[in-house]
């Protein structure tokens, strides 16, 4: 008995590892499962977001520069007119010749303040008349310079500079006009202010952010914001000459720039509109926010999750101790069942051994009688020896009882295996049931069905419940009766059914006969704990008991095991 | 032991135990007769007069309770002592109730034995000396007043009850 167990020391720890690396795992599930899609789609957001800013930043870029264009088409335009409209006036050559200038200025400046100064050439390329701030820069020569021979070999009767410093060594930018009568050739030229341009441009632009700027064919700064650089210097805009209109990227001081560019009509400058800032349209704020309020979601979804994986944990923790107490006690109520099941059989087994030593008293006082000279028997040695092979067998036949008995009362731990039904069975009937079926008149007849399929279960929890099945139909009946203890295979259940003659079980009794410390037999003799322990076994083999009965004529209790256990 | 031997019938169905308890008894100076079940201790009952029967309760055929009802409904004068191995002595009690003089838990002393065979027979002795004194004095009455046809009646009767 010495390995015998305790139930109450049965191994009863929880182990933490187990539920450290479920904590961790329940943390990584829950995170892919909410944090993650949330990560994800703020990341599609803010990257959709970006990519929409910059294509509307873009967008208003490139119509910025347009417009600006535009505008300023029609202000060079409108300046031509001006000039246009002086030129082709009838009295022009009266003034002329009247050397009355100024009064085309004083027109001009109606006009527009852009003007600065005007003059008059004929076609030795000679100013000959000037009005403006500088007078100086009357009588000289400009046959040399560019826009005078453009305007002399074009058609066109206008020409537009680009903005240079010229013989006054100041940026400005030169609008001229030609005219032909009688053969002779006459031209008026005026110089425009960039600056008052520029400011005229910028009263017209929306944004702040956005930096307009005019350059020239060769990438000249024609116009410019301070920021950016100085006036007839190299721009770091490089707009393609097509399309006319467009987007082009620049980088200034390591500082990436998007532009949208616009291309004149009039002449071969280009406005450029630019910004260092991509989030132009909505501004950074909003985007900003929802960062912020999506981070905070983030943090706080990952609180819960903690919590989350926290309680599961616990609650995994609390069903296993729960699930360990409730094995525990059905534990204890097995052996305290199967202990009862070993007292019912108590009076039995007790006959059993009483037998034997009955028999060993008995032939020992023989055998003293024997060599007793009282009785002047005469014996030899050789009639004694039946009586000592008497006592020996009978020693024997005890201690078979004993050990058999034992070998079933014994506490161990599950031992699950392939079993063979038919060897458990009858095993158990040479025990002791056979004998004390066979003196309580009762007949076992056995049906057993050969090369039955091996069942997994644990051989000592089997056989206590075929025994339990034995001992009530033992009970069952009352005088003579019979007893059939068959085995089967259907499919893929091995049957093993105890059938009795005996009293029979009524619909009443049928309800609670698997409850616990449910009986039927006198106080003291059983403790209702029998079916429902073997119920349970059963069940943990995953099998079934299935009872049919009729009352007066005898019950049948059928064990159904599974031979593919899926507990296993 | 006395002039005269009593008679036991023994029933067992263990057999070593049957006939060394048998060889000890007779070595003692009883008449012992063998029965291995109920069935056998009944007929041989029916063939010979015995004084005392000891009778193993758990018997495959019929048992020591039914083997007694038996013997004390067809033998008026017949004692039983109940043999038992049995754990519980409930059965053996009720045993008693039916008509068993005694019981005797297996194993036991052989002296215990002797001494309740020697009480039962005297108990015995005792029952029919009264019995035959009563038997004594109903003849005696009947004797008394009435004709020798009705006499010889009632003494077929009474020796129709006594078996």
């Amino acid at each position: 008995m010495s390995d015998t167990k305790n139930p109450n020391t049965l191994n009863f720890e929880i182990d933490e590892g187990k539920y450290k690396t479920l904590y961790r795992r329940q943390i990584f599930r829950l995170i892919l499962t909410y944090v993650l899609p949330l990560l994800l789609l703020i990341l599609f957001f803010q990257i959709e977001y970006d990519k929409i800013n910059k294509e509307s930043t873009i967008l208003h870029l490139k119509s910025t520069a347009e417009t600006q264009a535009q505008t300023l088409d029609l202000f060079l335009r409108e300046r031509v007119v001006n000039l246009l409209n002086l030129i082709d006036d009838p009295r022009f050559e009266e003034n002329i010749l009247k050397n009355n200038i100024d009064v085309f200025l004083d027109k001009l400046k109606k006009d527009s303040e852009a003007f600065i100064d005007i003059g008059y050439f004929d076609s030795s390329g000679i100013q000959n008349l000037y009005s403006g701030p500088f007078p100086n820069l009357r009588n000289i020569n400009y046959s040399k310079e560019q826009w005078f021979q453009t305007l002399i070999s074009n058609s066109q009767r206008y020409v537009i500079t680009d903005i240079y410093l010229g013989f006054r060594n100041l940026p400005h930018f030169t609008i001229a006009v030609k005219k032909y009568s009688n053969g002779k050739i006459s031209i008026l030229r005026a110089t425009l202010e960039p600056i008052k341009i520029y400011n005229f441009l910028l009263s017209t632009t929306v944004f702040r952010d956005v930096l307009i700027t005019l350059v020239n064919k060769e990438g000249k700064f024609q116009l410019t914001n301070p920021g950016l650089g100085k006036v007839l210097e190299t721009s770091p805009f490089r707009p393609p000459q097509e399309p006319k209109v467009g987007f082009s990227e620049a980088i200034i001081n390591g500082k990436t720039f998007d532009f949208g560019y616009c291309w004149l009509t009039q002449t071969n400058w280009c406005v450029i509109a630019s910004s260092e800032k991509q989030n132009l349209i909505v501004g950074s704020s909003f985007q900003k926010t929802t960062l912020i309020i999506s981070l905070f979601t983030i943090l706080f979804l990952t609180f819960v999750i903690f919590v989350r994986a926290k309680k599961i944990v616990e609650f995994e923790k609390e069903k296993e101790i729960a699930e360990m107490e409730k094995k525990l006690a059905r534990l204890q109520l097995e052996h305290a069942s199967k202990l009862a099941a070993v007292g019912e059989l108590a009076a039995g087994i007790a006959h059993e051994i009483n037998n034997p030593l009955a028999i060993i008293a008995s032939e020992a006082g023989l055998i003293k009688d024997l060599i007793n000279p009282d009785f002047k028997q005469n014996i030899t040695f050789s009639d004694l020896i039946p009586h000592l092979d008497n006592i020996q067998q009978s020693a024997f036949r005890a201690r078979d009882i004993t050990r058999k008995l034992m070998t079933f009362v014994r506490r161990d731990d599950l031992k699950l295996d392939y079993y063979d039904v038919n060897q458990i069975i009858n095993e158990l009937l040479e025990g002791f049931v056979e004998h004390e079926l066979f003196v309580s008149n009762i007949t076992l007849e056995k049906n057993l069905q050969p090369n039955l399929p091996k069942v997994w279960v644990d051989a000592n929890s089997l056989r206590q419940v075929i025994l339990n099945l034995l001992n009530n139909a033992k009970d069952a009946i009352t005088g003579q009766g019979k007893i059939t203890i068959s085995t089967f295979q259907d499919g893929e259940f091995v049957y093993i059914s105890v059938k009795d003659t005996g009293c029979g079980i009524s619909q009443e009794q049928m309800d609670k006969i698997f409850l616990p410390f449910y009986t039927t037999k006198p106080v003291g003799k059983g403790t209702g704990l029998g079916l429902s322990v073997s119920y349970n076994i059963i069940k943990s083999f995953g099998g079934t008991i299935r009872v049919e009965s009729i009352v007066g004529k005898g019950s049948k209790f059928t064990i159904v095991l599974p031979i593919q256990n899926k507990l296993q | 032991m006395e002039e005269k031997k009593i008679k036991l019938l023994v029933v067992d169905d263990e057999v070593q135990f049957l006939d060394s308890i048998t060889k000890r008894l007779e070595l003692r100076g009883f008449e012992v007769t063998k029965a291995t079940n109920g069935t056998e201790a009944i007929d041989l009952a029916r063939k010979k007069k015995f004084d005392i029967a000891l009778v193993d309760l758990k018997m495959p055929g019929l048992d020591g309770k039914q083997v007694l009802e038996i013997l004390k409904s067809e033998h008026k004068y017949i004692e039983v002592i109940i043999l038992t191995g049995h754990g519980s002595l409930d059965s053996a009690v009720e045993c008693t109730k039916l008509g068993a003089f005694d019981y005797l838990p297996k194993p036991y002393e052989l002296e215990d034995l002797i001494l309740k065979l020697k009480e039962v027979y005297k108990a015995r002795l005792e029952k029919k000396f009264r019995d035959d004194k009563e038997k004594m004095d109903k003849i005696f009455q009947i004797a008394l007043g009435n004709s020798p046809i009705a006499i010889l009646e009632e003494l077929k009767k009474l020796d129709d009850e006594e078996k």
